[in-house]
């Protein structure tokens, strides 16, 4: 098992061979990478072989929309090497579509399909791809930023406003409600 | 699944029969549903239904400033709140660089520690009553409300404490606090061989989990299963010990496992759980008095409070596995993007589905709440 | 406690042992509810006397489930910074997380230890209370979750304004504030709570909470605009005002209040004198309305309403008499206080706007009220007040007593005042603290002053 100054410098020597690779570390263990969006299957594929990163901790996907990105960070942690490295990938919001890595990882399944529902990136090669969470939801994907939540709660939903004796009282003489 | 939008199919004759386990079912930690299809009694495919507990968490806490979402993360696990709000408060000061000072950090782990028992308690009652066993359930349950008593004294709130902030914690501990844990911790104690003779060594119990949803450690490790669960199949692993926060690295406790992976293995490495978390406590309480300092380091005011660009992915174990938050921030005063990795996601899914198949039709509930599969982490 | 092993084989007869609790005494709770603990956040309670109406608490609920209601009979006062305004809280939103509390400016809203509301489909509106300090339902149970030092989520603290040492004020005439630096005026402007007491209480109705924000958001030229919108005058009252604001402001009540004032110095500082002008052009409308108008008297009135008529569009002449424009503020106030570079900034301003200042004319010498009035569409009279109070005390016309105006100004105008070895002042206003060290200054501390 490598200590950790080794695992530091044999992670950086592997991980430079990728184009375009940026690294950043944040303590022991916490490890950034940000690859191109095409590299990351083989980038998965070599953490895992080589330093035994079989745990899939997360799929997270972050809409930057100003940027007109989608940002995918794929967690991945060592049982070996006590290390967890987060790979980030930007794709394109338009068409919103990547390839799954559930051949590499099983987890993958739950993650990839959590992101469709929300976001509405379609993972190709993912087993599910139904909807899990939202089953009777046929609107926009949620989790987009340019759905907003209360204007659809204004559109939706009926509002129903209190009238408890203490608020007629006080109106009769008066008051009422600022804001 | 609403009943005007279920239509009525007819299926060719077969021998399969399809049944729903749930929504509302006592063999179910929340609200959440498994459509089975049964031949016999055996169970022959299994498919997570969820949703009934989506409240929309992550999209709320995107529109609400940082303090305010201190109000909403307890709620994303019911029966263990405490490791909810810890880890967001742990990806915000993270993100935002703040100082935890030393005496808020014992507090979050006597909370963390305090929120497993509570959990494992609730957890046996759970797990009997999907045997049948009614006693240990209302033993479990009513052991569990003492610990809410103390939860209730110092946090303010017996459930959903909302008792961290980033930066530290909200109150001092009452005066009397530190002799009341003890008690409390002496009382458990003195109640775990009642709970070992009439649950752990009973020969119904045992005979009925002893091989009952097995999983090989290679299975586990390929279905992402972590915490209890994965140290029921043989490996140790646990956050507290391998990613240590707050004061972990400074406090003794094991981190016990079993081999077989099955039902049983689940419920031993619980029970033995509960034993370290009571030593981890002891050793908080005899520390607490020796910690002095503020619990809460200076923050500036929630109303004006920008915390600079950046992400933080911070982890705890929880009573149910590993807990993960992401938390990612454009720079201003509300988080641009919190994603919550519930070890449940894994479990109650993935996992459930597969050591469903395959088993009988009376092991199914138990196979769902051996594994401490919490809805509410599923649909957030 | 004996490890239980995965291979045991257990009893069937275990559970029998459960049997000697039939020995055991049982456990009874009473029926009746149990007391909550001494922290618990159970029914809001809230204190009319110490409640402001700043609806703070309404801004950090995380549920919006704050409503703030007028109520007619309670007192109102702007200028202390009292409305009569209360929070109404609906329990249907609310999930009792305590921020309100922690947040309360005056801490007069606190959690009871009631925690049991029953009522039917009927009677739903009973969610909707409006919480006074006897209770949801006047049981008038005790204090739970309350206000504590430690866990106050507002900065009670003032950002210290640094000053000029004393021996070194004596020596010299520049100013002895230094402002505050950027670091300084993000933190004390992120103190407030933006609740508006002091947009009530300013005379202008200066749009602070506004210019507060965006000197937060470190947008100097929102700030400035803000201020433009009310005050042409701000460099000179981000120095010298009386600061009603800060009087008013809602975290003064338990704390020191918002440097309101130093916040406003601070943004016409730091965005410099070259943007401020170019920011005020951009203000103006593009109207011209034809119409001419005189003033009479360069002072801060007279000033200001040549700046606002200049915004609508009229074509403005100032006539002062002395040889500069700034009136009380130049010839009234010692440069240390307020420097007249700042004076001349704001009043360059104010001519860039348009305005044409023409100064040493005396109206009834160097030109007749009847000409101003042939060829303006109006005279605004801004002359103030140039004399000092009489004592009316008996000897008060000696001619070795002097009037405190007069003496300013000859200090203003910069005239050589002679340093007697000793004076007597009478009066303990700001006033008879600025002249005499004002003149203290001028003799370098060689002058005996008694009060």
């Amino acid at each position: 098992m490598k200590t950790g100054k080794q695992l530091v410098n044999w992670l950086d020597t592997v991980l430079r061979e990728f184009e375009g690779v940026q690294l950043r570390h944040s303590g022991r263990t916490r490890l950034r990478v940000d690859v191109g969006a095409d590299a990351l299957p083989a980038l998965l594929e070599l953490l895992q072989g080589l330093g035994s990163y079989v745990h899939l901790s997360a799929i997270s996907c972050v809409d930057w929309i100003d940027d007109d990105e989608f940002e995918l960070v794929y967690h991945v942690w060592s049982y070996e090497l006590l290390s967890l490295v987060s790979a980030h990938i930007r794709i394109a919001r338009e068409p919103g579509t990547y390839l799954s890595i559930y051949d590499l990882y099983k987890p993958a399944a739950f993650f990839e399909r959590d992101i469709h529902e929300m976001f509405g990136v379609f993972f190709e090669g993912s087993p599910d791809m139904e909807k899990f969470i939202l089953t009777e939801w046929d609107g926009p994907p949620p989790m987009r930023k340019e759905f907003d939540t209360r204007k659809f709660v204004h559109d939706t939903f009926g509002w129903q406003d209190y009238n408890p004796q203490w608020l007629q009282a006080l109106k009769d003489r008066g008051g009422g409600i600022v804001k | 699944m609403r009943p005007e939008n279920y239509q009525a199919v007819s299926q060719p004759p077969s021998h399969e029969f399809e049944l729903n386990i749930g929504p509302n079912h006592p063999g179910i930690e929340g609200n959440y549903a498994l459509k089975i299809k049964v031949e016999g009694d055996m169970v022959v495919a299994a498919k997570a239904d969820a949703g009934y507990l989506h409240r929309g968490f992550e999209k709320l806490m995107e529109g609400r400033l940082w303090m305010q979402n201190i109000a909403l993360v307890p709620r994303i696990c019911v029966p263990d709140p405490a490791p909810m709000e810890i880890c967001y408060a742990l990806g915000v000061e993270a993100l935002g660089g703040l100082q935890l000072p030393e005496r808020a950090q014992w507090l979050r782990v006597m909370q963390l520690e305090l929120s497993r028992l509570a959990a494992h308690l609730f957890y046996f009652g759970g797990v009997a009553a999907t045997m049948g066993m009614y006693s240990n359930m209302f033993w479990g349950v009513a052991d569990r409300d003492l610990i809410l008593d103390l939860f209730e004294a110092f946090t303010g709130g017996r459930v959903y404490s909302m008792y961290n902030v980033p930066g530290g914690v909200r109150r001092e501990l009452p005066d009397d606090f530190l002799g009341r844990l003890g008690a409390l911790l002496d009382y458990l104690e003195s109640r775990l061989p009642d709970y070992d003779r009439l649950f752990f060594s009973n020969y119904v119990m045992l005979q009925r989990t002893r091989g009952t949803g097995s999983m090989t450690q290679q299975q586990a490790l390929e279905w992402g299963v972590t915490g209890p669960n994965l140290r029921a199949c043989g490996l140790a692993f646990d956050v507290r010990r391998d990613d240590p926060y707050l004061v972990y690295d400074q406090l003794e406790f094991d981190v016990p496992t079993e081999t077989a992976g099955d039902a049983l293995s689940r419920i031993l490495v619980r029970r033995n759980e509960l034993l370290q978390s009571i030593r981890i406590l002891r050793q908080v309480a005899a520390q607490l008095p020796h910690v002095a300092g503020p619990v809460r380091c200076p923050i500036p005011n929630p109303l004006a409070w920008n915390i600079p660009p950046g992400e933080s992915y911070t982890r705890v174990e929880s009573s149910k596995g590993e807990l993960a938050y992401y938390c990612v921030s454009s720079g201003g005063d509300m988080p641009w993007r919190v994603h919550v990795r519930g070890p449940s996601q894994m479990h109650a899914v993935q996992v459930l589905e597969n050591l469903a198949v395959g088993a009988r039709l009376e092991d199914v509930a138990q196979i769902i709440f051996s594994l401490d599969a919490c809805p509410p982490e599923v649909d957030r | 406690m004996a490890d239980i092993s995965y291979k045991s084989r257990g009893s069937i007869l275990n559970p029998l042992r459960s049997l000697s609790f039939l020995t055991r005494k049982p456990v009874t709770l009473p029926l009746e509810p149990r007391a909550a603990s001494a922290n618990y956040r159970g029914f809001h309670l809230n204190d009319w006397e110490k409640c402001i109406g700043c609806s703070t608490c309404q801004k950090i609920c995380d549920n919006e489930a704050i409503t703030m209601i007028h109520i007619p009979e309670l007192p109102a006062d702007p200028v202390k910074g009292v409305r009569a305004e209360r929070p109404a809280i609906d329990y249907g939103r609310c999930c009792w997380c305590g921020l309100c509390v922690d947040v309360c400016p005056t801490a007069s809203l606190s959690l009871s230890r009631e925690y049991i509301h029953i009522c039917n489909d009927d009677e739903l509106d009973s969610y909707f209370i409006l919480p006074d300090p006897n209770g949801m339902h006047e049981l008038h149970f005790e204090h739970g979750w309350q206000k504590t030092a430690d866990s106050d989520l507002v900065d009670l603290k003032r950002q210290a304004m640094p000053v000029q040492a004393a021996d070194e004020r004596l020596q010299t005439f520049a100013e002895f504030t230094a402002g505050y630096d950027d670091q300084q005026a993000l933190v004390e402007a992120s103190r407030c709570v933006q609740c508006g007491m002091c947009h009530d209480a300013c005379p202008a109705h200066m749009h602070a909470p506004d210019y507060i924000r965006a000197i937060w958001e470190q947008d100097l030229e929102e700030a400035v605009r803000q201020i433009y919108r009310t005050n042409p005058f701000a460099h000179v009252c981000g120095r010298i005002c009386t600061r009603r604001c800060e009087t008013a402001c809602s975290i003064g009540v338990r704390g020191e209040p918002v440097a309101i004032r130093w916040l406003k110095r601070y943004a016409m500082d730091a965005l410099g004198h070259d943007r401020v002008k170019a920011l005020v052009a951009g203000m103006q409308g593009d109207s011209i309305s034809g119409r001419r108008v005189a003033i009479i008297g360069a002072g801060p009135a007279g000033l200001t309403a040549a700046f606002d008529l200049a915004q609508q569009g009229h074509r403005v002449t100032v006539y002062e008499a002395l040889p500069e424009p700034g009136g009380m503020m130049r010839y009234g106030i010692p440069a240390y206080r307020l420097p007249h570079a700042r004076i001349d900034d704001d009043i360059d301003v104010i001519r860039s706007t348009g305005v044409e200042i023409q100064c040493n004319v005396r109206i009834g010498e160097t030109l007749d009220m009847t000409q101003l009035q042939d060829e303006n569409d109006a005279v605004l009279l801004a002359i103030g007040l140039q004399f000092g109070r009489s004592t009316r005390i008996k000897g008060a016309d000696h001619h070795g007593v002097r009037s405190a105006v007069e003496l300013l100004r000859s200090i203003g105008l910069q005239r050589d005042l002679p340093v007697p070895h000793a004076i007597v002042v009478i009066g303990g206003g700001n006033t008879p603290w600025t002249l005499p060290a004002a003149w203290h200054a001028c003799s370098a501390g060689n002058m005996a002053v008694s009060m």
